[in-house]
């Protein structure tokens, strides 16, 4: 939009612009004007692929088993599976928004973007409609985000058998601690939900062209989804006590606005 | 958290050095004893929270520089005139143990009593006290916050000198203190509150104030509180990405063109220079 590019100049010049820019950001809405034309609203941002990947849907798995990957988007989405790629449901909603992959049925019949929601707004496969919305803010600029706990990559097929011991994975412990996660997404997920309290959703990486799979590193934080209050120190102090080490933030959706929000735990220092 | 930003002066050094020279807990004990020695009363209202306190000139320069008050103008006189807000005046009163307060009767009221004067004036008043003094008693300066939508800004010395470092809201929490109207218990309170310091450049700093008791008639309930610290900072997606790399959005043929091209383009120079080196070297070798 034409708009933007000239309100960051704007921006930049007055004082505080960095602090400005950050209030701002999530500040006065751009508003094309709906009345000037006859024309829909279009996509202008998006950049739709040429060239789409294909999956089938398996309603069991609750994911979408990747028939033929096309670019490099596999690289860092979908998780690998006894030589297999699978997307999970944001995933698929992702990039089937970007016409970048098209998700077929049993009987290799399309299933069009309003099912895809359907699936994402039903919350019966591990991500809730406001979990797209922020895994999709995210993708959107690059960043790798994955299913917190669930593992990259699993070198044997089948959902219930754990990685062998990680020889390739020479570097570092962490590695084999992504990948002897609990190999099922669903059960994990309902299991969360009987967690009391905040839980992470995300795993986030930064951009990152060399991005493995099977030696994803730390992310640099974790992302929590929070509901529909802020959350009590309590609530906080029991999440961050379960995940010392990686930096936790939060995150509120509010019609696909969101706020990504850190609630550290300081100590002011005395002073002279 | 990030470090403190010194305002400047006028010829153009900023004033931390100042500030580490004269140390905030050295003034406030010169205050403190200055005070103590001249036993000044404070007259507070009677229906309010507001006390008016006269000063010597040099206990008005001391008070100025612990950014206790504010200065009241007027004509002239011996003395020089202050007005107090609640927090400050029990402070003074209460923790510093320098000035008497009493009503505008002449009768001096007691730490207790002034305690009940002032709980009564406000509701919140406990809570909102913990939280000044325990900021103060760390030798932050700490001001009302209500021109910015919160409850206190905390300097790191004289506003004068330093910007102000935390917009500070004030949670109250427990038995006794969480039946109240509290902050930050619905996202539009939370966010109005971060936008607020935000747009002033400041963190949102969030003290919690727990009791474990439940009666608060006396100032002695002040040990059964505990502050809890936390700062509500936004992280926003974009920034964070643009420092690392070039800021774009995901479109995937793009991104990896970019990538190739640039990568084919670094190995390109690579082989000329790596062929340049060596054949260098191997001339080096066979002429000696």
């Amino acid at each position: 939009m034409a708009a933007a590019p000239r309100d960051r100049r704007r921006r930049g010049r007055t004082p505080g612009a960095a602090s400005a820019a950050a209030a701002e950001d999530d500040g006065e809405e751009h508003h094309l004007n709906p009345f000037l034309s006859d024309e829909a609203p279009s996509s202008s941002r998006i950049q739709f692929r040429n060239v789409a990947s294909r999956a089938r849907w398996v309603e069991d798995a609750g994911e979408a088993e990747v028939l033929d990957s096309k670019g490099k988007l596999w690289l860092t989405t979908g998780v690998t599976r006894g030589g297999k790629l699978y997307y999970n449901v944001e995933e698929i909603g992702f990039l089937a928004e970007r016409g970048a992959l098209v998700l077929l049925d049993d009987e290799d019949e399309t299933i069009g973007l309003e099912k895809i929601y359907k699936k994402i707004a039903g919350g019966n496969y591990g991500c809730s409609w406001d979990a797209f919305q922020a895994y999709k803010h995210l993708k959107v600029l690059g960043y790798i985000v994955g299913r917190y706990g669930v593992p990259w990559t699993v070198k044997h097929s089948g959902t219930c058998e754990v990685t062998d011991s990680p020889k390739s994975m020479a570097d570092t412990e962490r590695c084999s601690d992504r990948a002897n996660g609990a190999c099922n997404d669903i059960t994990k997920f309902l299991k969360q939900m009987h967690i009391d309290g905040i839980y992470p959703s995300f795993e986030v990486h930064l951009p990152n062209s060399k991005f493995k799979k099977s030696c994803p590193g730390v992310p640099i934080f974790l992302l929590c989804l929070l509901r529909d209050k802020p959350p009590s120190r309590d609530e906080l102090e029991t999440v961050e006590n379960k995940f010392e080490g990686i930096p936790l933030k939060f995150c509120q959706v509010d019609n696909g606005r969101i706020s990504f929000l850190s609630f550290d735990n300081v100590t002011l220092p005395s002073l002279p | 958290m990030s470090g403190p930003r010194w305002k400047k002066a006028k010829d153009g050094k900023d004033f931390s050095a100042l500030a580490a020279a004269s140390p905030m807990s050295s003034i406030v004990a010169e205050l403190q004893s200055s005070l103590k020695r001249s036993r000044p009363v404070a007259t507070i209202s009677s229906h309010g929270e507001d006390a008016i306190l006269g000063v010597s000139p040099h206990q008005a320069i001391l008070l100025n520089q612990a950014a206790f008050g504010r200065f009241v103008e007027n004509a002239g006189g011996e003395k020089q005139w202050f007005q107090l807000g609640a927090e400050e005046v029990f402070y003074l009163c209460h923790a510093l143990k320098c000035v008497v307060v009493e009503l505008e009767s002449g009768k001096q009221m007691s730490e207790g009593e002034l305690w009940d004067h002032l709980c009564s004036a406000s509701e919140s008043f406990p809570e909102m006290y913990k939280a000044y003094s325990h900021l103060r008693s760390k030798n932050w300066v700490v001001r009302s916050g209500l021109q910015y939508g919160t409850d206190f800004i905390a300097y790191r010395h004289h506003p004068a000198l330093v910007h102000s470092e935390f917009a500070v809201v004030v949670v109250p929490e427990g038995a006794e203190l969480g039946g109240r109207c509290g902050r930050l218990k619905v996202w539009s309170d939370l966010l109005c509150a971060l936008r607020a310091s935000g747009s002033v450049a400041k963190t949102l700093l969030v003290l919690t104030i727990s009791s474990s008791i439940c009666e608060l008639g006396s100032p002695d309930c002040l040990e059964q509180l505990f502050v809890h610290e936390r700062t509500i900072t936004r992280w926003i997606a974009q920034q964070c990405r643009e420092q690392r790399c070039e800021p774009c959005r995901v479109e995937p043929s793009k991104e990896e063109e970019g990538h190739t091209r640039e990568t084919v383009v670094l190995n390109y120079w690579g082989v000329i220079l790596g062929f340049t080196v060596l054949s260098t070297l191997l001339v080096y070798k066979l002429r000696f």
